[in-house]
């Protein structure tokens, strides 16, 4: 027996949900999604358990995540109440349980606290660059230092405890058996999925915008590769200066794409957007954009002059590493991969 | 008796000459006895047809014809109407069914079809040999028109009635007129108080000189018939002659030591025995509740208008129709049915609407502060195992409407509806998506598996396998449970006794026909409109006393009534009462009189519907049914017998 708790709904509208009340179960968007199957129907069921504020069986379920919003249930639903944003909404709030220090949730809740965490990372990085006389090498160097401990230690203490929560709230809390065996076997289905989101090629609408994804998601993989692991700015390689050129190119190219589709709002994905959704976008486009600067200003030997550039990019860096990819979008790489993950242990 | 017969055999296109040989029956039946002339015709029916048919009872001066072709049902009134068109009495037209009763009956037998509708034909001219022609009878009608009920519908039908210069005597057994609605509070869709439109309508009748209002008047008697109604009624004082003086009533009320439930508030609160239901009500009169009043005397010290020595008053009223709206009770849960009377803050929606227009903020009930409200629905109508099949129409309306109305008054209230499907049919739509965008949750479960309500220590919890989440069983802790309780018709329906007035299964008064005559009943004269009827809403209320107001004028408006000469007639010469007859008779129609020093039947025609049960049990056979009369049916049997 579960009790209805009413007070979920006035929760969920701070993560970006409205309207969904006006659900009258008529079940034309489980009908028209095309990712829905009868084993995992969605969206009803969610908007559903939204509804009667059933929080045991939203944390329990992979199906926000088994979503890649079309939109098409949104479009069809006669009732307007927006179940894709919805689903949209119940992603940022499972982000926000998985997480054990539960700062995503109250940075998705207020973006006033949202700002300041970006101004106090800003002012880090100023006052450091200042306690060190605004030294062009030292400040390179401990910028790369800062991409490697960054990785591992937000790697270490946040990202794999939340998925670790993650498994908890799904597998285990649940009950569910699986073999250790199919742990192992599963992992192919898990990298298939991180490097791909091929899954998303199954919405109908949905081809373009899986491959301008696909090829952000590689070019930013890439460009993390070639600044951590093959030092992009202090390399003499033409190669990996090429390379690292292209990837940043790529980045803002894509991602400009992506902050005017949210401008013109022009697809169901785009017509609604929460302040993380607008900073993911624009900081990935900083990154890519200062990033090439950089590089453009080092291969024109104008950065001594110019260490302004590189202070900026870095400011840009310490907010993506420190706040949007532990506690912002960037989690639902992880998690979209994992609930595949799960998904296919869970059917075993 | 040399009768000159005209005979017309129908192909109905093909429905009966593609079975039926009609140029054989045409010979067969050309050399009967009386046959003048005998034609077959495409289409009887048609314009062409019906002229030819005028054209040859003229130029041949026929006395009678007869149509074979469909059921009477579709074609009889057309061909009566082609007699009176050429100027023989209509009651000399005799219809034969060959259509019906035989080339769609036997369209496997063409050979016996044929030979069948011969024999149909046959008898259809013994009958017009003998056939006679006939007078509409012509009753005297009283133009006035009694209508029972001075609630919403009963007022409507009142005016209307009156604006057509109809006098109207309005009955209402309680002592104040507006029946239910006046202990609604504010009403959808137009937002005025259910108190606003009695007031409008009771204005409205007091402006009128043809209209009397009698409150707490009762119909104990009726004897008479349509156009001659002839009812006694019993008018209950009210034992105040007129409003105390400023501010005394209050006092007298004050005064009286008597306390009773109030059943203006379904009971939840107590009222004196001297008492008025609101501070306006209709009359402006204060009443004494006789029954529970101990004769104190209290409050006649404090009013100078009380007066116990008031009597009670009988009066007799003619009319020519009397036009019911005696409207509905709501449904009464069983003890114990969803915790009704036996778990506290268990309430009916009719309750919950008082308890809503009565309390101030915040809102507490039995001294409990209500938050979260579960509304059951659904109680005592659709019901699979009860009586009450039907559904009430107006409940989910009304209760989501009283739901939102919660929210607006007292603000942080969180609604649970367990429904069994939502009926907000029409403009009633929009309340349910203001409900639902509200944030109201709707939990819905099947007929077979309802909601369950439970004590737990102080908690009430309401459960149900909500099949919109997968049968999943869902709970709400509720501070009050509303048993969303529709309609039925009303306990003490004696009224209708009186009249004879059928009723349905579902025991609500019955029209004759649900589509077409919607507001008459088998009663000639007697119409019904409202919530009697059957469960309607304000508006369906209104359309229905509307049309009943027209349909009850008609009977009485020319001060004349035509009615069917066909019905049973008793030789008064031969007749020596026993009864049998005036027992089988299903309308009332036969009574006992003295003829001269012996006792006789005799047939009332206004009321005589022609059935002829009548006729089988008189042991002397002394009792004809015009139009049917032995003659014509003996001779209608010897033709289908072939001899």
């Amino acid at each position: 027996m579960a009790t209805i708790n009413p007070d979920f709904g006035a929760e969920l509208k701070k993560y970006g949900a409205f309207d969904f009340n006006a659900c009258y179960n008529c079940g034309n968007c489980t009908a028209i999604c095309s990712l829905s199957t009868e084993e995992d129907s969605f969206p009803r069921e969610m908007v559903r358990f939204s509804v009667l504020g059933s929080t045991s069986d939203i944390k329990s379920s992979l199906k926000p995540w088994l979503c890649y919003y079309c939109g098409e249930c949104s479009t069809h639903c006669p009732q307007v109440a927006n179940p894709a944003e919805l689903i949209m909404s119940l992603r940022r709030w499972l982000t926000a349980e998985y997480d054990w220090t539960k700062l995503s949730g109250v940075l998705y809740r207020s973006f006033a606290f949202t700002i300041i965490a970006f101004i106090i990372a800003a002012l880090g990085v100023i006052g450091f660059g200042f306690a060190e006389n605004f030294n062009m090498e030292t400040i390179m160097l401990f910028g790369h230092k800062f991409e490697m401990i960054a990785i591992i230690a937000v790697f270490g203490i946040i990202l794999l405890p939340n998925v670790i929560r993650m498994w908890w709230f799904i597998i285990l809390k649940p009950k569910i058996k699986v073999p250790f065996i199919k742990y192992l076997t599963g992992i192919w289905e898990l990298i298939v999925h991180m490097f791909t989101q091929k899954r998303a090629l199954g919405c109908d609408d949905n081809q373009f915008r899986w491959f301008e994804h696909f090829i952000l998601v590689i070019g930013y993989l890439a460009l993390l590769f070639t600044t951590v692991a093959l030092d992009w700015f202090s390399t003499g390689n033409l190669f990996i200066i090429i390379l690292g050129y292209v990837e940043s190119i790529i980045i803002f190219i894509v991602t400009v794409d992506f902050v005017l589709s949210r401008i013109k709002k022009n697809r169901e994905i785009s017509k609604f957007s929460m302040p993380s959704d607008w900073m993911f976008v624009i900081w990935l486009f900083l990154m890519g954009l200062t990033a090439f600067i950089v590089r453009l200003f080092i291969d024109t030997g104008i950065i001594k002059n110019n260490i302004w550039m590189y202070m900026f990019h870095l400011i840009i860096l310490v907010q993506w590493a420190l706040i949007i990819v532990p506690f912002g979008k960037w989690t639902h790489f992880l998690y979209r991969s994992f609930a595949m993950y799960f998904a296919k242990l869970k059917a075993a | 008796m040399n009768k000159k017969l005209g005979v017309y055999i129908c192909h109905c296109g093909g429905n009966i000459s593609d079975y039926v040989d009609v140029e054989q029956v045409k010979k067969a039946i050309e050399s009967e006895e009386g046959v003048f002339l005998a034609k077959t015709t495409m289409f009887a029916c048609s314009d062409s047809s019906q002229k030819e048919m005028v054209e040859d009872i003229k130029k041949n001066e026929l006395d009678g014809i007869v149509v074979a072709s469909c059921s009477p049902k579709l074609h009889l009134l057309t061909f009566r109407a082609v007699a009176e068109r050429a100027n023989i009495n209509k009651y000399n037209y005799v219809h034969a069914n060959i259509r019906e009763q035989s080339s769609w009956a036997h369209s496997d037998d063409k050979t016996g079809a044929t030979e069948k509708a011969v024999f149909l034909v046959k008898a259809a001219i013994s009958k017009a040999r003998y056939a006679e022609s006939l007078e509409p009878i012509k009753i005297k009608s009283k133009k006035a028109v009694a209508v029972i009920g001075g609630g919403v519908a009963g007022m409507r039908a009142a005016i209307e009635l009156s604006d057509m210069g109809c006098p109207v005597t309005l009955i209402e057994r309680e002592p104040f007129v507006g029946g239910r609605v006046s202990q609604f509070d504010i009403l959808f869709t137009t937002y005025e108080t259910g108190k606003d439109l009695v007031t409008r309508l009771y204005n409205n009748l007091l402006a009128r000189n043809n209209i009397s209002v009698y409150t707490g008047a009762e119909v104990i008697e009726n004897s008479g018939s349509i156009g001659d109604f002839k009812l006694t009624i019993k008018i209950t004082p009210r034992y105040i002659m007129d409003r105390c003086n400023e501010g005394r009533l209050q006092k007298a009320i004050d005064a009286c030591p008597v306390e009773v439930p109030d059943p203006f508030n379904f009971n939840i609160t107590n009222r004196k025995a001297i008492y008025h239901n609101f501070p306006s009500e209709y009359p402006h009169k204060p009443v004494i509740d006789i029954e529970n009043c101990t004769r104190c005397g209290e409050c006649e010290k404090i009013c100078e208008s009380v007066d116990f020595s008031q009597k009670e008053e009988i009066i007799d009223i003619n009319v020519g129709s009397v036009l019911m709206a005696t409207g509905f009770d709501p449904y009464t849960p069983k003890d114990g049915e969803f915790g009704f009377n036996q778990i506290n803050n268990v309430v009916t929606l009719p309750q919950f609407k008082r308890i809503l227009a009565l309390s101030n903020e915040p809102l507490i009930y039995n001294t409990r502060a209500i938050k979260h409200i579960a509304y059951i629905y659904c109680v005592g109508s659709r019901q699979v195992e009860g009586e009450n099949k039907y559904c009430s129409r107006y409940c989910c309306t009304s209760v989501i409407h009283a739901s939102i109305m919660a929210k607006k008054k007292f603000g942080n209230i969180f609604n649970y509806h367990f429904n069994r499907g939502i009926r907000t049919y029409g403009k009633q739509e929009v309340l349910y998506n203001e409900s639902l965008k509200s944030g109201d949750v709707y939990l819905q479960s099947y007929e077979d598996d309802p909601p369950v309500v439970t004590q737990q220590g102080n908690k009430i919890v309401v459960t149900v396998n909500d099949i919109l989440t997968g049968k999943k069983q869902m709970a709400v802790e509720a501070d009050l449970v509303v048993l969303v309780t529709g309609m039925v018709p009303r306990a003490d329906n004696s009224v209708g006794s009186l009249f004879k007035l059928p009723k349905g299964r579902d025991n609500f008064f019955n029209e004759i026909h649900m589509k077409l005559r919607p507001v008459e009943t088998v009663i000639d004269g007697i119409t019904i409109s409202g919530a009697c009827q059957g469960p309607k809403n304000i508006l369906e209320s209104s359309n229905s006393a509307l049309s009943a107001a027209t349909k009850s004028f008609s009977y009485v408006s020319k001060g004349e009534l035509e009615l069917e000469p066909i019905v049973a007639e008793i030789d008064k010469n031969q007749c020596t009462w026993c009864g049998a007859c005036a027992e089988a008779c299903p309308f009332d129609a036969i009574k006992k009189i003295k003829d001269g020093d012996k006792e006789i039947a005799m047939v009332n025609n206004s009321v005589c519907k022609g059935c002829g049960m009548c006729l089988p049990v008189c042991p002397t056979d002394v009792i004809n049914l015009i139009a049917y009369s032995n003659r014509e049916i003996e001779s209608m049997i010897d033709a289908l017998a072939g001899s």
